[in-house]
């Protein structure tokens, strides 16, 4: 008996060692689950950034220990894995990194135990715009309201004749408001909307949602939804024989999806620089990815690195021993160079957890060219009150 | 007229879908809930054949079918053998096991990014022109295989010798055991055809729209298309798919896209109500469940 507690004490010091001596976060993702392939990549990228980190010594001298849960984009998961993490791990900061159903029940774990919640995956809520919720902060790329902001002052900028505008959506509550807020906007810029698509997530065929749309004989379509949705109804049109201009929002996977797709007038909204622009980082991202033996392509980590870049931040300004409360008072104060992953810093404030300045570039195929060019350089929104 | 291709490739998609369920539950009273794994297994073994057999894309899809098929018949010699006998609770619980376990080993081996075996194996997916309408090169293969499969499965139920066993064993497997027809081997040809013609939808589907984890509830979406028409009935599965397809298209053309989602379930319920049993269903077979 004697000698079974000393086998268990034996290798549960160093757990224990290693959980006092480290800043401890930890993370509720979709790893796995019919969305996964939006969240995983996230999530390994941000862990393999900070593996990297902790292997040049860590922060403040001290290693980063990152506790990941699989929440399966299924929100009664979330909840537990929340309880887990702040109960069991007793972390110092929370993160989501899955389908925003799964917000509700983190916000009410990080509310009661009064740790700082961190988006890094999906659509930032719009309680971390101002005037921001105390414990909610998000660095995502997605910004409600902004990105069809953005979007549509593109298509504006870049019509030459009288826009008629349709609009696709995935029947998801956070991509249907979007797409109304749109189509609200889309008439005050002097724009003709003439149909708005919502198909059901999934869906077997996305052609009934397409030919509806295109009878419309819309000369743009701005969509904003989860990849499938967005790319399946433009291919749909396409087949139909509709030629018009097709605005989407590029997620992890546009860079790649845009070079399998190659049309000239498929265009994708971003607030995340593309491989393509071959920034000294993209090399760090690389490296690191190979060491860590990413299965993901390279383009999908933008996502991950920032959110890496954004905890490095926020525990660099968390004296030891970290607290809830330290880790907060970091946060309300961030800046972060971004190092060309984005169009500028990212700066939370007190009021501010979103961030203070957003920046958006449009890419889209070249066929001439056989490659992928910016439409669009770095155009900044101020995201005020 | 586009309407009605896009009813045909729909009906096409879920009758094909469906008579994976027809089969498995008329010959041996189970429901096979992990229907929909199969069916993404299905297009996960055509990703890997395409690339296996690359440049040569009819070996690749030969590979796929015959890999489905016997994916069926391990699942029902390592598994559902063992389920002979048990309730048909224990059965359908069985099933639901190996749908987790088949998700979970899928995101294991082939990852979570979005797959396009249709590009793996060299082709695109062009558009035609029918009748004043377009259909795309995938939609009208699916739709000309759907028929050639429940052809098939007609014939072969109905004029030949092991289609004959396969309708007894599901009518009376008592009597059918007496005469000497080996249940064992007529249930495992039933699990080897429904997942043969489930993975026959997945490729199909992920062909023309590629090949990711929503797959699987895509398969589910076909199930009330198989209530609807009757569970133990292959010409209900084809009249169900066919109405469920029709009413989904003609409501997002028509009211409302976003009741697309509904109306499968809707016309369910509408059935459960006033015939239980399905369209062209067996009432003693419900009964019985």
């Amino acid at each position: 008996m004697r000698k079974l507690l000393s086998i268990f004490v034996t290798a549960a010091l160093p757990f224990a060692a290693q959980a006092q001596d480290a800043y401890v976060i930890g993370v509720s993702g979709a790893m796995t689950g019919p969305v996964a392939s939006n969240y995983a990549p996230v999530v390994e990228a941000m862990k393999a950034y900070l593996e990297h980190i902790n292997a040049r010594g860590g922060i403040n001298g001290r290693k980063v220990r990152v506790v990941v849960l699989d929440d399966q984009a299924q929100p009664s998961r979330a909840a537990t894995n929340a309880k887990q993490l702040l109960e069991q791990d007793k972390v110092a900061m929370l993160l989501n990194v899955s389908l925003s159903s799964t917000y509700a029940p983190m916000i009410a774990e990080s509310k009661r135990a009064g740790v700082p919640l961190y988006f890094a995956g999906a659509v930032c809520p719009k309680e971390t715009y101002p005037p921001a919720d105390p414990l909610q902060f998000c660095s995502t790329a997605f910004g409600a309201n902004l990105d069809s902001q953005a979007a549509l002052a593109f298509v504006k900028a870049q019509a030459k004749e009288p826009v008629r505008i349709g609009f696709q959506a995935m029947a998801i509550p956070i991509a249907r408001a979007e797409i109304d807020y749109a189509e609200g906007l889309s008439k005050t810029m002097g724009m003709t909307a003439v149909e708005k698509q919502i198909s059901p997530p999934p869906t077997p065929d996305y052609t009934p949602f397409a030919t509806k749309l295109a009878e419309a004989k819309p000369n743009w379509v701005w969509s904003w939804s989860p990849w499938v949705a967005q790319v399946r109804t433009f291919e749909s049109m396409r087949r139909l024989g509709w030629s018009g201009r097709y605005v989407t929002w590029a997620h992890l996977n546009a860079e790649e999806e845009l070079a399998r797709i190659k049309d000239g007038e498929f265009y994708v909204v971003g607030t995340n620089a593309f491989l393509e622009d071959n920034l000294p980082i993209h090399a760090e991202i690389r490296a690191v990815a190979a060491k860590a033996g990413l299965n993901y392509p390279v383009s999908y980590l933008t996502e991950g690195f920032v959110a890496g870049l954004v905890v490095e931040g926020v525990l660099k300004n968390t004296a030891w021993p970290p607290t809830p409360q330290k880790v907060l008072a970091a946060m309300n104060t961030l800046k972060v160079d971004m190092k060309g992953l984005r169009g500028g810093p990212l700066e939370w404030t007190k009021d501010n957890h979103f961030r203070t300045r957003q920046y958006y570039r449009v890419w889209r195929w070249d066929p001439a060219a056989g490659r992928i060019v910016r439409a669009q350089d770095w155009q900044a929104i101020e995201v005020k009150r | 007229m586009q309407v009605a291709v896009n009813i045909a490739v729909l009906a096409a998609i879920y009758a094909l879908i469906c008579c994976g369920y027809v089969l498995i539950y008329r010959v041996s009273r189970v429901l096979s809930l992990a229907h929909g794994e199969l069916m993404m297994l299905g297009a996960y073994g055509l990703y890997a054949t395409a690339s296996l057999f690359g440049g040569h894309p009819l070996v690749a899809i030969a590979a796929a079918g015959g890999l489905a098929l016997m994916v069926g018949v391990a699942v029902y010699l390592a598994l559902m053998w063992r389920m002979t006998g048990e309730s048909v609770l224990a059965a359908v619980l069985a099933t639901i096991a190996l749908g987790i376990l088949l998700r979970g080993a899928m995101i294991l081996v082939f990852g979570t990014q979005t797959q396009y075996p249709l590009r793996d194996l060299g082709w695109s997916n062009a558009s035609l022109p029918v009748f004043g309408a377009r259909i795309s090169v995938v939609g009208l293969v699916l739709v000309l295989a759907t028929a050639a499969v429940y052809a098939g499965l007609f014939t072969f139920l109905r004029f030949s010798r092991w289609g004959i066993r396969m309708r007894a064993a599901g009518q009376h497997p008592l009597l059918a055991a007496q005469r000497g027809i080996g249940l064992h081997g007529i249930y495992a040809l039933a699990w080897g055809l429904a997942t043969f013609t489930g993975g026959m939808a997945g490729m199909l589907i992920a062909c023309d729209a590629g090949l990711e984890g929503t797959l699987v509830i895509i398969g589910l979406k076909a199930f009330p298309a198989a209530l609807v028409g009757g569970l133990d009935s292959l010409v209900g599965a084809l009249v169900g798919s066919l109405v469920i397809a029709t009413a989904e298209v003609l409501l997002i053309h028509h009211v409302d896209p976003l009741l697309s989602d509904v109306v499968p379930f809707a016309v369910l319920l509408a059935m459960l109500a006033v015939r239980p049993w399905g369209l062209f269903g067996t009432r003693e077979e419900l009964d019985r469940v």
